[in-house]
């Protein structure tokens, strides 16, 4: 599972007031470097949310990295965005859920959403 | 077996036999091909640019792979693990084939001229543009408001029209796929998947697009929603196919009328299984009760008749 479809992935599980963004716990995280199409990144680039981004940065490092808001993106930045949206992948893993802790466990990268009719 | 939706959930229909052999089975593969290629063209997409595709009933990864020769970023969800795990070995072997391919490339590149390594690093590998998740779509797509910028679906949503246990009502987990859908797609996007008073319900323009009407075979039904309301981009590409007359609907088609349509004939009325507690049945059974061994009571004159009347 890429960063970016994390970014995008919101728990509805019932009960929940706001599931998003949803917390990772990695156990296996592995980089696979792609091509890098400036154009792809700048087209994601309002879609994403940038907390959430920078949460899950923090939740797979463990640990603090710098929070920067830069409005002007230079080729730099982009690649470093990148890199995390495109090219980290979480193998192995959870993802749970802000709201009611609900667990979705991540297994060989298939992260599994799979609710029962009761909880919707 | 012409309608595996009634046999169970899906899930257990596309168990891991059934995955390997949808995967090994060329015909299905250029069905799929086909099928997408036509989606895609319906979805109307900026040209040369890449698109975030969602992709509903990913399965093996077929229409993914379309997707990724068009350039699109594509996101699949599936029901079934197995027709997932399908998906995942092939991009991993893609991924790997594709990488050895432009390492050496890269050697070869390296060689003749000495170039800075930085830029070797950049085009290394194309990676599969895909990334696929376990989800069922009856419960809601689990993303946040305005992602995607398209909406496929390859006969997957038929699924949706059945239930299979008492929890599952099909009109809830309808309504509840397409407000999902509807708010997921960004302003202006486009779905192309296959049902629609519901969508219709939820806000959803659009209508049916028949590809082959007059063909049995060939004849395919694409639901083409869009979310702008106004219907700005209303008109149908490519009526270009040889016999293929594009006839569009308004969508005040009932679920009901619809699968009907689908198949190309009426739905056959359920009917009364035939035989059962008759004479000829019980004699029957009481015979094969015997030879196991059961104590069962003697064949009368009594024997299935009927209790008289009671007032």
């Amino acid at each position: 599972m890429r960063l970016l479809t994390h970014n995008f992935l919101q728990s509805n599980v019932r009960g929940t007031v706001d599931g998003y963004p949803l917390k990772i716990e990695g156990t296996n995280i592995v980089v696979e470097n792609s091509s890098m199409d400036s154009n792809l990144v700048r087209k994601v680039l309002p879609k994403l949310n940038y907390p959430a981004l920078v949460a899950a940065i923090n939740d797979i490092r463990n640990e603090e990295g710098e929070e920067d808001n830069n409005n002007n993106i230079s080729e730099s930045v982009l690649k470093a965005l990148h890199f995390f949206l495109f090219d980290v992948h979480v193998i192995e893993g959870c993802l749970i859920c802000p709201g009611t802790d609900r667990r979705f466990p991540i297994k060989d990268g298939i992260p599994n959403m799979i609710l029962h009719e009761d909880e919707v | 077996m012409s309608r595996p939706e009634l046999t169970g959930h899906a899930s257990n229909f596309y168990n891991e036999r059934e995955a390997r052999k949808y995967n090994s089975s060329s015909r299905m593969i250029n069905v799929q091909r086909e099928i997408t290629l036509r989606a895609i063209e319906l979805l109307l997409l900026p040209p040369d640019e890449a698109s975030l595709v969602l992709d509903i009933g990913c399965g093996s990864g077929l229409s993914g792979e379309v997707l990724e020769e068009h350039g699109h970023v594509w996101v699949g969800c599936d029901v079934s693990r197995d027709m997932l795990q399908v998906a995942h070995e092939r991009m991993e072997k893609s991924y790997k084939m594709k990488g050895d391919d432009d390492k050496t490339e890269a050697e070869i590149a390296r060689m003749k001229y000495d170039d800075d390594d930085d830029s070797d690093d950049d085009d290394n590998n194309v990676c599969s543009t895909g990334d696929l998740m376990h989800h069922d779509m009856g419960t809601g797509l689990p993303f946040r408001p305005a992602t995607f910028d398209a909406c496929v679906s390859i006969s997957a949503l038929q699924w949706l029209c059945y239930s299979n246990s008492s929890a599952q009502i099909p009109k809830r987990r309808l309504i509840r796929f397409f407000s999902s859908l509807y708010s997921i797609l960004k302003k202006s996007a486009r779905a192309a998947v296959l049902i629609s008073e519901c969508a219709t319900a939820v806000g959803f323009g659009g209508g049916i697009v028949v590809d082959y009407p007059n063909s049995a075979k060939a004849k395919k039904h694409y639901l083409v929603l869009s979310c702008d309301r106004v219907g700005g981009r209303g008109q149908v590409p490519g009526m270009t196919a040889a016999g293929a007359v594009a006839d569009q609907k308004q969508s005040q088609v009932q679920v009901g009328k619809q699968r009907q349509e689908k198949d190309g004939r009426k739905a056959r009325p359920i009917r009364k299984k035939k035989g059962v507690k008759t004479k000829e049945w019980i004699v029957h059974k009481k015979e094969t009760q015997r030879k196991k061994g059961k104590e069962v009571r003697p064949d009368t004159k009594y024997t299935a008749r009927r209790r008289p009347r009671k007032f």
